[in-house]
C-alpha cells in the first residue's frame, strides 16, 4: 500500500470535519474521493499535506513514513504531491518559472530535459512559457498546476477538484492525462464533484458524507449504485 | 468583555487610592511630584489611545498632533487674551477640546479608507503635518514656540508645582471614570463588536462607520486636554515636545500598561512616569529599555501589565447571574413588523461581477412571508454573494432589492439591519472576546435607545437600556436552551453551540426577515435534528426565511420552496420533490458522463 | 537648478534604498518596517566601526558593513518579527516601532559610536572633490552614490530574476502555500528576504555616509521619507519604491532651493504628500489596485 489512512478524525479548530475515515491507495492506481459539498473531501486532502488541519486522532502513512509527523515539505520530499483547490500558483511568476520551482526538492542537472517533457504533455504551456501565471485561463492553470507537481516525480499526486469551472473538452483533456500518468506508474487520488464523470477513469472510489465515508467500491459498483444519487441529492439511502 | 470592564472598574478606585497615597509621598519631594503630574497628563492622552487601539481595533500614531492642539489653544490663547484668570484656562481647554474634536472627527474620516500599517502610515502623516504646521505658524510662535504660559489659576488657588499633582490627577481620574462609563454602555458594546468582527456588527445594525469617526474623536478630545494641562503646567511649548516621538511614546504607554480599557492606560503612563524619574540620568538607556519592554509584551504578554494583572486575579464566573437565568420563562417568539406592506424581499436581475468574474447573473425571485426557502447549487454558485448582495456587503452590479417594499439596493448592512432583517454567516462570525451572552446582547443593539451623553454620564436611560437589551438576550437563550452556556466566551465553544448561538444573537432584536447561511455546516445528526426544529419554530411564528444549505435532506424536510443556483444563474425554482428530480439539477450536482 | 537635481537624487538616492528595503520586508513579512530608517543609520555606522577598527578603506567598509547587515537582518527576524507575527499584525507593527527606539537611542551607548554624527571618509580622492560639467559642479561622491545605486539595483534584480532561489525567495513571498505544497520552506525563505532588506538598509547608509555623515538621530526622518517615496511610487513595486524615493529627494531639495521658502518648510510638505498620496491613490504610482482596505 502506498497510501494507509486508519481512522482519521481530524478538522480545523473546535470543528470537527473528518470523522473516523479508513482509506488507501495502492500504486498505480486512480482512487476518487466522491461526495457533497461540505463533506470533508477538501479537509482529507489537505490533511493528508499537512497544510492546515488539525488532527485529533488517527494515522497516514505513505510509502512507510508517517505522514502526520512530518510537514507539508517533507511529505513532498517523500513524493505525494498535493494539487489544492485554487491551484495556488506562483501568479507573479512566468509559467516557465513555476514550472522549475517545482523541481525545488529534487536533483536539477536535467532540469532542462524534463520541463521540455512538461511542454510536450500541455502544449498549450509551451505557447505560453513567459506569460505570467496570472493571465493563463483556468484550464491552463490547471495544467500548469499539475505540470509544476510532476516536476517533484510524484509516487502519488492528489488532485482536488481539477475540473471546476472548466469546459468539458478541456476537462476531457485533464482527465486523459491523469489516465496516462497512471498507466507511468504515478498513484492518483483525485477528489471530484463531477461524480459519473470521475467513475469512469477511476479505479476505485469512496464516497464521503458529513465527514464519513457512507459508500465504497470499485468504480464499476458505484457507477450502477443508486444510492450515490441519493447522497447527493437528498432522499434516503435504503433504496435499493 | 464585561468581565474585563468587570475587572477595570474594580482596579480603577485602587489606582485612585495608589495616587493619594504617592501624592502625600511627594508633598516633600518636588520630583515625584512633577513626574507624577506628567504621568497624569500623558495618562489622558492614553486614555484615548487605548481606546482606540484597545477598544476599536484602530492604530493611531497622530495622537501628537491632537495634544499639540490642545497645548498650543492654552498657549497662545491665554498668554494673548485678557480674560479674568478662572476663566481663561478653562475657556482655552475648551477651545482646544473643541477643535481637536473637530479635527478628530475628520482623522476619523479619512481613516475609514485605511488598515493596519496603512491606518498607522496616515495617522503618521497626520502627526508630522501637525508638527510641521506648529513649526512654520507665526502665531504660533515658530520655531521657538510659545513661553510664559500661565498657571491655571481658581481664585486664590494657583496651579502649579504641587497643587498641580493634585488637579491634573483629578482631570485624570476624571476622564477615566467617563470613558469607563461610555465603554460600559451602548457605545462601549458597539466598539466591541466592530473590534471583534466588524462585518458581523454591520449587519446586526451598528453603524461601524460612524463609530469608528466617533472613536477618533473622542481619543483626539482627550489629547487635547492632555496638551491643554501640559501647556500650562510647562509654561513653555515647543514643537518638538509634540513630534511623533510623543505619539510612540503614548503607544509604548498603552502597549505596556495594556490597551483596552483605562486601567491599562493609567498603569502605563504611570510606570513610564516612574522610570523616567529613576532612570533620570540613563537616558538613552530608558529608552532602549522601553523599546526591549515593547518587544517582550508583545511577543510574551499581549494584554501588557493590566492584562498579567487580570490574569492573576481572575474573577469568578457569574454565578449570581447565572441563577437568575434559569427562572427567565422560555417566552414565544415574537416576530417583529416590517416597516411596510409589501414582499418581505424581492430581489429583482441582480447582477454581480467581481472584474471579469460574473459571480451572480441576472437572479430574480420573490419570498412570501412567513416560509421557509432554500437556495441551493455547487460550490461557486453565487449563493453566499447574492446573500451579501441583499445584506447591502458590497454593491450590486445591476439590479434592485427590495425589502418589505422599500428598496435597499445600495443601502449600508446597518441600515438594512435596522429595518428588522437578520442574517448569519458561513462561519458563524461570532464575537470571539465576549460570553455567549453578551453576543446575544449586541445582537439587540439596533432595539436599544440611549444617547452617548446618556452613556457617558451613565444616566439612568443608558442603564434602562442596558437592561432591557440583556432581558431580552436572556429570553432568546432560553429559547434555544442556552442558558447553561451563557457565561461561555464565544471563542471557546464547541462547534455545535456556535451555529446556535450565532442564530440566538441573529433573532434577538425580532427580525421578520431571516438569511441563514449554511447552519448545518460542520453539525452532527443529533444537532441538525435541533437545528431543523429551531428553524420551523421561527417559520411557525411567522418569521420569513431564507436559507443557504448543502444538506439535502435537511433542505428537502423543510423547505416549501428549493431554489437552485449554478454558476451564478437560477436554473430552478418550485417545491422540492420537482426540484430533486429536475434533470438539470441532477446533471448540476452529480455531473454527467462523458 | 541642475545642481539642486543632483543634490536630489544623492539623497534621494537613500530615500530609494529605504524605500526598497520596505518594499521587500513588506513582500516578505506583509507588514512595514518602521525599523527601516534606524537600520540605515546603523549601517553607516557599521561601516564606520570597519574604518576605525581594521584601517580598512570605504570599500571594504560598505562590503563588511553590507554583510554584517544581513546577519543583523537574520537576528532581527528571527528575534523580532517571527515571534510577534504570532500575535497579530498590528503587534507585529508594534514590535518593529519598539525596535526603532531600541536603535535610536541604544546606538549611541555603542562605544565609538556616541550620538553625534561623524564623517565617513570618501570613497575616491576628496570629500569635496567636484568635477565641472557645463557650467555646474557635481561632487565626485554624488556620482559615486548614484553609481554605487545602480549597482545595488542591478545586484537584486539579477538574484530575484534571474537566479533559482531568488525566483523561490519570490514565490514564497508570492503564495506560501503554494510554495510549501512545491518544496520550499517558506520561514528560511522569508528569513533570507529579511536579512537582505536590512543588508540593503546598511548598504544605502555606507555610501551616503561620505556625504550625509553617519549616526545621529537622523533615522526617523529618512525613515518617514522612504515611506513616503514607498507610497507615491507604489508600496507593492520594487520600481515604484526606487522612483519614489528618488523622488522624494528631488523634491526635497527644490523646495530647499526655491528662493523665498524657509527651510524648514521642504519637511512638512513633503510629509503632506504622504497623506495626499495614501488619499489620492494608495497604490502609488507604479502600484495595481491592492489590499489597502479592506
Amino acid at each position: 500500500m502506498l497510501l494507509e489512512i486508519r481512522d482519521l478524525h481530524a478538522g480545523y479548530g473546535a470543528l470537527d470535519v473528518l470523522r473516523g475515515i479508513d482509506l488507501t491507495v495502492e500504486a498505480g492506481e486512480m482512487v476518487a474521493v466522491l461526495g457533497p459539498n461540505g463533506a470533508g473531501k477538501s479537509t482529507l486532502l489537505r490533511t493528508i499535506s499537512r497544510i492546515d488541519t488539525n488532527v485529533r486522532s488517527g494515522a497516514i502513512t505513505f510509502d512507510g513514513h508517517d505522514l502526520l509527523r512530518a510537514s507539508t515539505v517533507q511529505g513532498v520530499r517523500y513524493g505525494c504531491l498535493h494539487v489544492p483547490e485554487g491551484r495556488q500558483l506562483f501568479t507573479e511568476l512566468s509559467v516557465d518559472d513555476n514550472i522549475r520551482l517545482g523541481a525545488f526538492t529534487v536533483d536539477r542537472k536535467n532540469i532542462d530535459a524534463d520541463v521540455a517533457a512538461i511542454y510536450e504533455r500541455f502544449p498549450a504551456l509551451a505557447d505560453r512559457k513567459t506569460q505570467t501565471a496570472f493571465s493563463l485561463s483556468g484550464g491552463e492553470q490547471q495544467m500548469l498546476a499539475i505540470g509544476r507537481a510532476l516536476m517533484a516525480e510524484p509516487r502519488m499526486l492528489m488532485l482536488d477538484e481539477p475540473s471546476t469551472g472548466l469546459a468539458p473538452q478541456i476537462v476531457a483533456q485533464i482527465f486523459g492525462i491523469l489516465a496516462d500518468l497512471k498507466r507511468a506508474g504515478t498513484a492518483i487520488l483525485i477528489v471530484e464533484q463531477n461524480a459519473y464523470l470521475t467513475l469512469q477513469h477511476a479505479d476505485r472510489a469512496y464516497v464521503l458524507e458529513n465527514g464519513e465515508i457512507a459508500l465504497s467500491g470499485t468504480a464499476a459498483e458505484l457507477t450502477a449504485d443508486e444510492r450515490v444519487r441519493a447522497i447527493y441529492l437528498g432522499g434516503s439511502t435504503d433504496e435499493a | 468583555m464585561i468581565a474585563r470592564l468587570r475587572a477595570d472598574t474594580r482596579t480603577l478606585p485602587i489606582l485612585a487610592l495608589i495616587v493619594v497615597i504617592f501624592g502625600i509621598f511627594a508633598s516633600h519631594n518636588a520630583t515625584f511630584a512633577q513626574a507624577g503630574t506628567y504621568a497624569a497628563i500623558f495618562a489622558i492622552a492614553a486614555i484615548g489611545l487605548s481606546l482606540l487601539m484597545g477598544n476599536v481595533n484602530q492604530i493611531s500614531l497622530g495622537q501628537s498632533g491632537f495634544f499639540g492642539i490642545g497645548a498650543y489653544a492654552v498657549a497662545s490663547l491665554t498668554t494673548t487674551w485678557n480674560l479674568p484668570p478662572w476663566i481663561s484656562w478653562p475657556l482655552a481647554t475648551l477651545i482646544g477640546m473643541l477643535v481637536a474634536t473637530i479635527v478628530g472627527l475628520g482623522l476619523g474620516f479619512i481613516a475609514l479608507r485605511f488598515r493596519g500599517h496603512y491606518l498607522a502610515m496616515a495617522t503618521l502623516a497626520f502627526g508630522l503635518i501637525c508638527v510641521g504646521v506648529f513649526h512654520e505658524t507665526k502665531f504660533l510662535g515658530g520655531a521657538i514656540g510659545i513661553e510664559d504660559v500661565p498657571y491655571p489659576s481658581f481664585g486664590a488657588l494657583t496651579v502649579s508645582g504641587y497643587p498641580a499633582y493634585w488637579f491634573a490627577w483629578i482631570l485624570a481620574l476624571g476622564a477615566a471614570l467617563l470613558t469607563l462609563n461610555l465603554l460600559r454602555g451602548r457605545s462601549g458594546r458597539a466598539f466591541e463588536a466592530i473590534r471583534n468582527d466588524e462585518l458581523a456588527a454591520e449587519v446586526l445594525g451598528v453603524p461601524t462607520r460612524r463609530y469608528k469617526i466617533f472613536a477618533f474623536a473622542y481619543a483626539g478630545a482627550l489629547a487635547g486636554l492632555g496638551g491643554s494641562m501640559y501647556a500650562a503646567f510647562l509654561g513653555i511649548v515647543v514643537p518638538d515636545a509634540v513630534s511623533v516621538q510623543l505619539s510612540i511614546s503614548l503607544l509604548l504607554m498603552v502597549v505596556l500598561g495594556g490597551s483596552g480599557g483605562v486601567s491599562g492606560a493609567l498603569i502605563g503612563a504611570a510606570l513610564i512616569g516612574f522610570l523616567d524619574i529613576s532612570g533620570h540620568q540613563f537616558e538613552n538607556t530608558r529608552e532602549v529599555v522601553y523599546g526591549l519592554l515593547v518587544i517582550v509584551v508583545v511577543i510574551a504578554a499581549p494584554g501588557g501589565a493590566f492584562g498579567l494583572i487580570r490574569s492573576r486575579f481572575k474573577s469568578k464566573p457569574l454565578a449570581a447571574r447565572a441563577e437568575a437565568a434559569s427562572t427567565v420563562a422560555a417566552t414565544p417568539i415574537a416576530i417583529g413588523t416590517p416597516p411596510a406592506d409589501g414582499a418581505p424581499l424581492a430581489v429583482s436581475h441582480v447582477t454581480k461581477r467581481f472584474g471579469g468574474l460574473i459571480a451572480v447573473n441576472d437572479v430574480s425571485f420573490t419570498l412570501t412571508r412567513g416560509t421557509l426557502t432554500s437556495l441551493i447549487g455547487p460550490n461557486g454558485a453565487g449563493k453566499t454573494t447574492l446573500f451579501n448582495a441583499i445584506s447591502g456587503i458590497g454593491r450590486l452590479t445591476e439590479g434592485r432589492v427590495e425589502i418589505a417594499g422599500i428598496d435597499v439596493t445600495g443601502w449600508q448592512p446597518h441600515r438594512v439591519a435596522a429595518l428588522g432583517v437578520g442574517r448569519t454567516f458561513q462561519n458563524a462570525r461570532l464575537f470571539g472576546e465576549m460570553t455567549v451572552l453578551e453576543n446575544v446582547v449586541a445582537g439587540a443593539f439596533r432595539t436599544e435607545r440611549t444617547s452617548f451623553g446618556a452613556d457617558l454620564l451613565a444616566l439612568p436611560s443608558s442603564r434602562r437600556s442596558e437592561r432591557e437589551a440583556t432581558d431580552r438576550a436572556r429570553e432568546t437563550l432560553a429559547r434555544l436552551g442556552l442558558e447553561p452556556i451563557a457565561s461561555t466566551l464565544a471563542k471557546d465553544l464547541a462547534f455545535g453551540d456556535r451555529r446556535r448561538v450565532e442564530l440566538a444573537r441573529a433573532t434577538a432584536s425580532n427580525p421578520w426577515l431571516l438569511l441563514v447561511d449554511e447552519p448545518a455546516a460542520g453539525l452532527n445528526a443529533s444537532e441538525r435534528s435541533a437545528l431543523t426544529a429551531d428553524l420551523l419554530k421561527l417559520r411557525d411564528a411567522g418569521m420569513t426565511l431564507l436559507l443557504i444549505e448543502h444538506d439535502m435532506r435537511l433542505v428537502m424536510s423543510i423547505s416549501e420552496r428549493v431554489m437552485v443556483l449554478k454558476f451564478g444563474m437560477m436554473i430552478a425554482d418550485g417545491k422540492a420533490d420537482a426540484v430533486r428530480n429536475d434533470p438539470g439539477v441532477v446533471a448540476a450536482y452529480l455531473g454527467t458522463a462523458s | 537648478m541642475f545642481q539642486l537635481l543632483v543634490a536630489g537624487l544623492t539623497v534621494g538616492s537613500g530615500y530609494a534604498l529605504v524605500a526598497l528595503g520596505i518594499h521587500i520586508i513588506l513582500r516578505a513579512t506583509r507588514i512595514v518596517n518602521f525599523a527601516q530608517g534606524e537600520f540605515t543609520i546603523i549601517g553607516g555606522l557599521l561601516a564606520l566601526t570597519f574604518v576605525q577598527l581594521f584601517h580598512a578603506n570605504s570599500w571594504v567598509a560598505l562590503a563588511g558593513a553590507t554583510i554584517a547587515g544581513f546577519a543583523l537582518g537574520l537576528v532581527f527576524e528571527r528575534l523580532v518579527l517571527r515571534p510577534a507575527a504570532r500575535s497579530g499584525e498590528i503587534p507585529l507593527t508594534i514590535a518593529t516601532l519598539g525596535t526603532v527606539s531600541i536603535l535610536l537611542y541604544g546606538h549611541a551607548l555603542i562605544p565609538g559610536w556616541g550620538s553625534l554624527p561623524q564623517p565617513l571618509p570618501s570613497f575616491s580622492g576628496e570629500a569635496s572633490d567636484a568635477i565641472n560639467v557645463g557650467g555646474v559642479s557635481i561632487q565626485i561622491q554624488s556620482m559615486w552614490v548614484l553609481g554605487l545605486l545602480l549597482a545595488a539595483l542591478a545586484v537584486l534584480y539579477i538574484f530575484f530574476e534571474r537566479t533559482y532561489y531568488g525566483k523561490a525567495i519570490r514565490a514564497a513571498a508570492n503564495n506560501p502555500t503554494g510554495a510549501k505544497l512545491v518544496g520550499i520552506d517558506v520561514t528560511n525563505a522569508r528569513a533570507v528576504s529579511v536579512g537582505l532588506s536590512i543588508a540593503l538598509a546598511a548598504y544605502g547608509g555606507t555610501i551616503i555616509g561620505p556625504i550625509t555623515l553617519v549616526g545621529g538621530a537622523g533615522g526617523t526622518a529618512i525613515a518617514i521619507k522612504g515611506f513616503v517615496g514607498a507610497i507615491i511610487g507604489g508600496l507593492e513595486s520594487p520600481v515604484g519604491c526606487v522612483v519614489g524615493g528618488l523622488l522624494v529627494g528631488v523634491i526635497e531639495k527644490l523646495i530647499q532651493g526655491l528662493p523665498g521658502v524657509s527651510y524648514g518648510l521642504s519637511d512638512p510638505i513633503v510629509y503632506s504628500l504622504l497623506l495626499v498620496g495614501l488619499l489620492l491613490r494608495p497604490q502609488g504610482l507604479f502600484g495595481a489596485r491592492s489590499a489597502v482596505r479592506d
